[in-house]
């Protein structure tokens, strides 16, 4: 075996694959990683181009999506229905006349 | 900045409002009724449940007995109550349900890789993620949000109701581990297949269309 045959195959022993790097960073956005879990991620996105992207883009999605909660809710097409919201009313005007009482 | 932990109302500084001649808690479901229904229907999934939420947000608005001076900041102040009725709901929840539903996408999960040398699975090329055009921008774009909306629907329930904390409103793991009442380990596989999930439907919806 020439010596780059040999140092591919120890690079893929400590490196993760594919499966498990995607993993990896994702579980990095929520706690850190062992030092031998960051060396084999950091080898394999050298090698690995759809790696390095789909790290990218979650963590683009994962820095987007917070700081855009009003953004999300305004999605959603339904609305309070009439119904609830005249009980919500009823029950909190009750609930206030109650408490304005000494 | 409010925590999510307790259930107890935030404080905020005494102010009346009372300008429109309505009372407070009428004014409430007037202007931020729809907004608080929304939100909580984003996270819960079921109408009735939302508004029950929503409803004692409300409530808990107005023992507190304060308005609040500003428009903005207060319904701030009303989406931060409402975040803590919904930790109350999963809170009592978790102990209903099991939030173990680990089945979920997992045979997408396999199609996504090929095994090849030595057993090593490698993104299928067809799979794999794909150059996203203008991603940037599309974060400004409220139909980008929309198409977001949609994906995360599509979530199960309960991987959903971890995604929302942990992504949408940026809650410490540690917070929704004990809030959902799962094991760290539970709920970084949720995450890393929500993630997954919703990563490849935005790149089919959005970035790719």
């Amino acid at each position: 075996m020439i010596w780059w045959q040999k140092l591919q195959s120890v690079c893929e022993t400590i490196a993760p694959d594919c499966r498990a790097a995607s993993r990896l960073q994702s579980e990095m956005l929520d706690h850190s990683l062992t030092a031998s879990e960051r060396f084999g991620l950091r080898l394999h996105l050298l090698m690995c181009q759809w790696c390095r992207r789909y790290g990218k883009q979650i963590r683009l999605l994962h820095e987007a999506a917070h700081g855009h909660q009003e953004e999300l809710a305004g999605t959603v097409s339904q609305r309070l229905s009439g119904e609830a919201r005249e009980r919500m009313k009823r029950r909190l005007l009750d609930n206030q006349a109650s408490t304005d009482q000494p | 900045m409010i925590s999510l932990m307790s259930g107890e109302t935030p404080s905020i500084p005494a102010a009346k409002a009372g300008r429109s001649g309505l009372s407070d808690p009428e004014r409430w479901l007037e202007e931020y009724g729809d907004f608080l229904f929304k939100f909580a229907l984003t996270r819960l999934r079921d109408p009735s449940q939302a508004e029950d939420v929503v409803q004692e947000t409300l409530l808990a608005a107005l023992k507190s007995g304060q308005g609040y001076a500003g428009r903005a900041s207060e319904k701030t102040w009303l989406a931060g109550i409402l975040k803590n009725k919904i930790c109350d709901y999963y809170r009592k929840c978790s102990r209903e349900i099991s939030f173990t539903d680990l089945e979920f996408y997992a045979s997408e999960e396999e199609d996504r890789f090929e095994r090849g040398v030595l057993g090593r699975e490698a993104w299928n090329h067809e799979l794999a993620p794909q150059q996203w055009a203008k991603a940037g921008e599309s974060l400004d774009n409220e139909l980008f949000w929309k198409t977001y909306g949609d994906c995360a629907g599509k979530l199960p329930k309960k991987v959903a109701a971890a995604f929302h904390l942990r992504e949408v409103d940026g809650v410490e793991s540690k917070e929704v581990c004990a809030l959902l009442n799962i094991s760290d380990r539970n709920l970084w596989v949720m995450l890393h297949r929500a993630r997954m999930a919703l990563r490849r439907c935005l790149e089919i919806n959005w970035f790719t269309k």
